[in-house]
């Protein structure tokens, strides 16, 4: 493979001005994340310390094996949810290292609202448990949680893909022979009883741990029985008489260790045979990306800039380069791991789709996990490219990317305009994972296209009902239309709504792949095949 | 496939005739044995060339490789067939549009010297705003559209004078 050279001039002055641009937005960036972890009243951290009880975020980090990478999921999921009452949806996911294995993890988060389960909390553990299943990952359940968000119980208990849904995946992963492990540091009420019951292991910690469906409070209600939390559901009894739980812990630390000794028990993976070289840093430095990524979502940037800053050595065996051009395809390592990747260089055309159509097809015959970097406005449109057949050829790519057998993962680069987001394997395609870039925009159509139509629309309303528009209303009405349009674009509606696995640092980019590639490792491949072609 | 490595700004070709049970070359035409040939690190090495030790001390750079052999340092690079394919042809004196547009900004003029990489114009197609770049150092030819006109995919928007214009 060769290394790509870079055409960026770093003291240019479009270099300087990106590069302030995207600081700028990582430090906001930063500044949520941050408050999103630790901020949390008083009143609550108070409660917390007085219980003898950790903060879910140390709880973790005394679990994971020293100095090994934990890739935290959603960050900031439910961000724009909510008024912000429910930092992270209330609760932490991740891919970490225990004891020598790599598992998910799930942690309540109890110091708000008692751990209780919001509408998002449910799609995040849900979300955590489907990566479990897709990549059979063992996971260790940090269980702190009082059940669902009693207010919100509409969105959060009926549904298929509600709080149901964790227990249907956590008996899946048992039925695939995934282990899973439940640590109870707190009250586990109602629908997060049965998180510590379906797990194939429990560690319950004494005084403060306990497991009921329903709680003390709700018990005297339903049958005027008088019955303490201690002798309801607590460690004593749970270990003792009803083996719903199998370790007491003294304390929060013991209950760690016998966590961790607990998984050191566990036979260890076996992964498939994924080719591996020696992995090397970037010859470009990583940095820069935020130098190269522009301003504005409308311009356009060389994708190659993006991929030597993500690879292995900057190199990269470009397939096709002179075919397509619109998209970039080849082969390069990402620490160590060989991936086909696909980036987008511009709108899709018809040979560019074919082009991504034949790479998929050549990667999944090689065993090759796929990356896209998705920067895409969408396929070409117009009467040209209707008669030359687009949407057949979008169909062939669409189709040789959700048949893949091989791993997926998708980079959220920039735009994701319509249908180009779905062949660039988009969420809706069961990528293992899914990031975004904190300047990544995403929607049917862009915020200016949107505006138009919408206003034009409004316009049209307004004309039939004979009022007056004079151009300082019309400006108005498309400013307002285009902001409330904006904000819906935006990555952090993205990554609060849970569409995606959450906001990177581009810098984080390939660390976090790397992890994401080994994770996935662990499943074997699936099964070869495609569906029907329209040639 | 013979290597070509630039020492000292001359090229030297180079193939390998043999891997084992020792390195043989075949350098500008003549043959040498290599035997105890070092890991490829850098610092102190040495390798036994046609039978007689060298040492020598070795520095990686990047593409480089710097070597310092009895008091003299040379620096060695392979040259890459790839990077002189298509670098004096007329196939890069054109500037194609990769897609279907509107000029919306020229940013250089005809005339002009232009360095490889250098944006000459921008165009929009699909609500996405791209630069095209000069895809060698030379002087634009001409422009073919104006600023606000549109063109198809594969219309050449500007041209470079051709290479063998120059001196």
């Amino acid at each position: 493979m060769r290394k790509l050279v870079s055409m960026i001039d770093t003291n240019g002055a479009d270099f300087r001005r990106f590069d302030a641009h995207n600081r700028t937005l990582l430090a906001k960036f930063r500044e949520k994340q941050s408050e999103t972890r630790h901020a949390r009243p008083k009143r609550d951290l108070e409660r917390l310390a007085k219980q003898g009880k950790m903060r879910p975020r140390e709880r973790i980090e005394k679990l994971l094996d020293p100095g090994t990478p934990f890739l935290e999921l959603s960050s900031l999921a439910a961000n724009m949810a909510y008024d912000g009452e429910s930092p992270a949806a209330s609760c932490i996911t991740g891919i970490g290292v225990v004891s020598g294995r790599e598992v998910m993890i799930h942690a309540d988060d109890s110091t708000v609202k008692g751990g209780a389960w919001y509408p998002l909390t449910a799609k995040k553990i849900v979300r955590a448990l489907d990566i479990a299943i897709e990549n059979r990952l063992p996971v260790v359940h940090l269980s702190d949680s009082a059940g669902g968000f009693l207010q919100l119980q509409s969105q959060v208990f009926p549904d298929r893909h509600m709080a149901g849904r964790i227990f249907r995946n956590q008996s899946i992963l048992s039925k695939m022979g995934v282990k899973q492990l439940a640590l109870v540091f707190g009250q586990c009420t109602a629908g997060g009883a049965y998180i510590p019951a379906l797990s194939d292991y429990n560690v319950i910690v004494r005084g403060t741990g306990a497991v009921f469906l329903g709680g003390p409070p709700l018990v005297r209600a339903a049958t005027g029985e008088v019955v303490g939390v201690e002798e309801l559901g607590g460690a004593e009894m749970h270990t003792s008489v009803s083996g719903v739980c199998d370790y007491p812990a003294a304390t929060e630390d013991e209950a760690i260790h016998i966590g961790r000794e607990i998984v050191a028990q566990w036979e260890g993976p076996k992964k498939w045979d994924c080719r591996r070289d020696t992995p090397e840093p970037p010859a470009y430095d990583p940095a820069e990306l935020y130098g190269i990524v522009p301003d504005d979502i409308k311009t356009s940037f060389d994708m190659r800039e993006i991929i030597a800053r993500i690879v292995d050595g900057s190199r990269f065996h470009e397939y096709q380069p002179a075919y397509g051009a619109t998209l970039v395809c080849g082969f390069a390592n990402i620490w160590g791991f060989r991936v086909g990747i696909l980036a987008n260089n511009g709108v899709l055309f018809n040979d560019s789709s074919l082009k991504g159509a034949h790479f998929i097809e050549l990667c999944n015959q090689n065993n090759t996990p796929l990356v896209f970097l998705q920067n895409i406005t969408g396929y070409m449109i117009g009467r040209e490219y209707e008669r030359r057949g687009i949407t057949k050829d979008g169909a062939k790519m669409i189709m040789a990317q959700s048949c893949s057998h091989v791993p997926k993962f998708t980079l959220m680069c920039n735009g994701s305009f319509g249908a180009g987001n779905y062949g660039m394997c988009g969420r809706a395609f069961d990528g293992r994972l899914l990031f975004t870039w904190p300047n990544h925009q995403i929607g049917v159509m862009g915020g200016d296209q949107a505006a138009n139509t919408l206003a034009e629309v409004k316009l049209n309303q307004m004309k039939r009902n004979g009022e007056a528009i004079d151009d300082e209303a019309l400006k108005a009405l498309w400013d307002e239309t285009r902001s409330a349009y904006q904000e819906q674009l935006s990555a952090y509606w993205s990554t609060s709504e849970i569409w995606d696995d959450g906001i990177l640092d581009p810098v984080d980019t390939r660390n976090a792949l790397g992890v994401a590639l080994s994770a996935s490792l662990n499943a074997p491949l699936g099964t070869p095949g495609y569906g029907v072609f329209r040639f | 496939m013979a290597m070509i490595l630039m020492l000292e700004g001359k090229p030297h070709a180079i193939e390998i005739l043999r891997w084992r049970p020792h390195l043989v070359l075949r350098i500008d035409g003549r043959r040498h044995e290599i035997t105890d040939i070092d890991d490829g690190r850098d610092g102190h090495r040495s390798a036994v060339i046609d039978g007689a030790l060298v040492r020598f001390v070795r520095a990686t750079d990047d593409d480089r490789c710097h070597l310092r052999i009895d008091g003299r340092t040379f620096e060695a690079r392979r040259r890459d067939p790839r990077d002189e394919a298509g670098g004096e042809d007329h196939a890069h004196d054109g500037i194609k549009a990769p897609m279907p547009g509107v000029v919306v900004e020229i940013h250089r003029q005809a005339g002009e010297r232009v360095a490889r990489g250098e944006k000459i114009v921008t165009i929009e197609s699909m609500k996405l705003q791209t630069a095209l770049l000069a895809p060698r150092d030379g002087v634009l030819a001409r422009l073919k559209h104006a600023a606000g006109e549109t063109f198809d995919k594969d219309a050449v928007i500007a041209e470079l004078e051709p290479l063998s214009g120059e001196a």
